[in-house]
Order: C-alpha cells, then structure tokens, then sequence
C-alpha cells in the first residue's frame, strides 16, 4: 500500500490510503474498501447473508407448518433434548476454539494455530456424530421424510430432516474447509486471514444451530 | 479488525457461558407447558438475543467499521422480518376446524 499524489487541473490532490497494485508493467491505482476488511471477508459475509436468507426461509416455512398443525409429531423426549444441549454446548465450545485458532493466527503462533483448528474439526467432528446418532434413532422408531409413525402429521420428518441436514451439510462442509485451511496454512500458503475467514463461516454455523435447536427440538419435545 | 480493542479470551468464554446459560432458559421453558404460540415466542426472542451476541462478538462485528453493520444487518432483518407475515396465517389455520 502507498501513498500517492496525484495532478489534477494544475492542483496536486492526495489520496491517502490508495492501493498501488503492479500487473505486469502497468500500475493500477485502487481505493481501499470502504469496509476496511479483505475482499474474501466481504465475500464471506455476502454469502452469510444469502446463506441467512435460506435458512431463514427453511425455518419459516417449518415454523409456518408446526404452528399451523394441530397434530404435529413430538418425539423428543428429555434424553433426546439433553443430546440437543450437549451438542449446543459441543458447537459453541468449537467456537470458542475456532477464534484461539484466529487470534493465534494472528500473533503468528504456528503451532497453536494448528493445534486450535485441530480441535475445532475435532468438536465439529463430535457434533455431527451426536447428529447422526439422533437421525438414526428418530429413523430406527419409524419417523420418514413423509411418514409419521404416531399417525400425525407426516410433515415433521420432511421439514426435521430438511432443516437439520441442511445445517449437517454446513457443519461436514465446515469440517472439510477448515482442513484445507489448515493444510494450507501449514504450508504456507494461507495466513491468518484465511483462518479468519473460515472462522466467520464456523461462527455463522453456530449461530443457525441456535435457532435450529430450540426450533426443530425444544418446539418439538414431550 | 480492531485487534487491539478486542476482549480477551476469558470474556469470550464468559460470552460462551452466558449463551449456554440462554439454553438452560430455553430448555426450563420448554417443559412449562406453554401455549405453542407463547413456547414460539419465547424461544425465538430468545434465539434473536443468542445471534445478537454471536454476531456482534464472536463475528467480531462490533470491532468492525459501523458501515458493515448498516449494509449488512438492516436488509437481511427486513427480509427475515418480512417472512413474519406467515405467522396470522398459521395462527389461523391452527383454529381452523372442519364444516359440518
């Protein structure tokens, strides 16, 4: 980044703060954001948002149907709800991880960087396997994508399913992203703003799971 | 990001603790015996004061420039805010009953 003068109708005007950036033998001069952060954040914010948008649809839709629905299906009993708050507690803990993992990035601590990232997969990992262990059960008492075993309304296992596979999807995606990241910044290849981008992304997954549990479980309880 | 304006990594896990104790309320909630559309209620504000932390801390857009927080948030609220238009609808289908 440079600072540079620039001649305009015989005044001299300066632009502070503009961006030098050479291509090939030419110079181009850019603004810098107005948001003050890299481009790859401002994409990630952009596709939080859109991403937002979709999910909020999804829930409105389920919301629009459970509260619409006087025989809706309630098969979580307590051990059920209590599998939910222990994979709330394993997500947000992973948050936790994920920014010791962005501010050792930061302070240029390799190892920790790692070893923090290392942890975060790990307690992603742990979440979806709690996931899965859910799935499997609701599967194993009979509840489909379009059937209800109590004789209810058959919608709860399309919008469960949907909503929670969706978010399962994330949180895999999630885990895979932040390998390659860690690869990468291993290598050398990434630095520290690469893991705060991924972590925006694992915050963003977080804080879905805080709508999608009291929504999809608690609503959902016996 | 403004690093140095940042809290310190106790206060984050306070921030994590405070969020699983939101939880505790949702859960306490949850077996009160609520009316759906009461259960509803609580449970969504509840979740809205969750993603108003997460956002603002552990997004780290309280330490970001305030333009990001103004093109970001007011559009996105509006959209989910318009989706809210669903709800009498539902309300009404849930008192709806069969023609004789």
């Amino acid at each position: 980044m440079h600072n540079a003068q620039l001649n305009r109708k015989g005044g001299t005007v300066n632009v502070i703060q503009s961006a030098m950036h050479s291509v090939g033998q030419h110079e181009v001069l850019m603004e810098t954001s107005p948001y003050g952060i890299e481009k790859k954040k401002l994409g990630m914010w952009v596709f939080i948002v859109s991403d937002a948008c979709t999910f909020g649809a999804f829930l409105f839709a389920y919301g629009y149907m459970r509260v619409g629905n006087p025989v809706w299906g309630t098969p979580f009993d307590f051990a059920s709800v209590l599998n939910g708050v222990v994979m709330t507690a394993v997500l947000l803990s992973s948050s936790l991880t994920m920014l010791a993992a962005v501010r050792a990035s930061q302070a240029g601590a390799k190892l920790s960087t790692k070893k923090w990232l290392g942890v975060t997969m790990l307690l992603g990992t742990i979440f979806a396997a709690l996931h899965l262990k859910e799935w499997f059960s609701l599967i194993g008492e009979g509840w489909r994508l379009f059937h209800n075993p109590t004789g209810g309304a058959a919608q709860f296992g399309a919008t469960f399913f949907s909503v929670t596979g969706l978010h399962l999807t994330h949180v895999v995606s999630g885990v895979i992203a932040l390998a390659f990241i860690t690869r990468g910044y291993k290598q050398g290849r990434y630095d520290a703003s690469h893991v705060e981008t991924a972590g925006l992304y694992w915050h963003f997954v977080d804080l879905v799971w805080m709508f999608v549990f009291p929504l999809m479980y608690l609503m959902n309880a016996h | 990001m403004s690093a140095n304006r940042e809290l310190s990594m106790s206060s984050y896990v306070g921030i994590g603790v405070g969020l699983m104790v939101i939880v505790g309320v949702e859960v306490v909630l949850t077996y009160q015996h609520l009316a759906t559309r009461t259960l509803l209620f609580s449970l969504l504000s509840l979740a809205c004061l969750e993603a108003f932390v997460a956002v603002m801390y552990l997004m780290h857009v309280k330490y970001e420039r305030p333009i990001l927080f103004w093109t970001i948030f007011p559009a996105t609220l509006f959209v989910l805010i318009l989706l809210c238009y669903l709800w009498p609808d539902a309300f009404r289908m849930a008192s709806m009953r069969l023609l004789q």
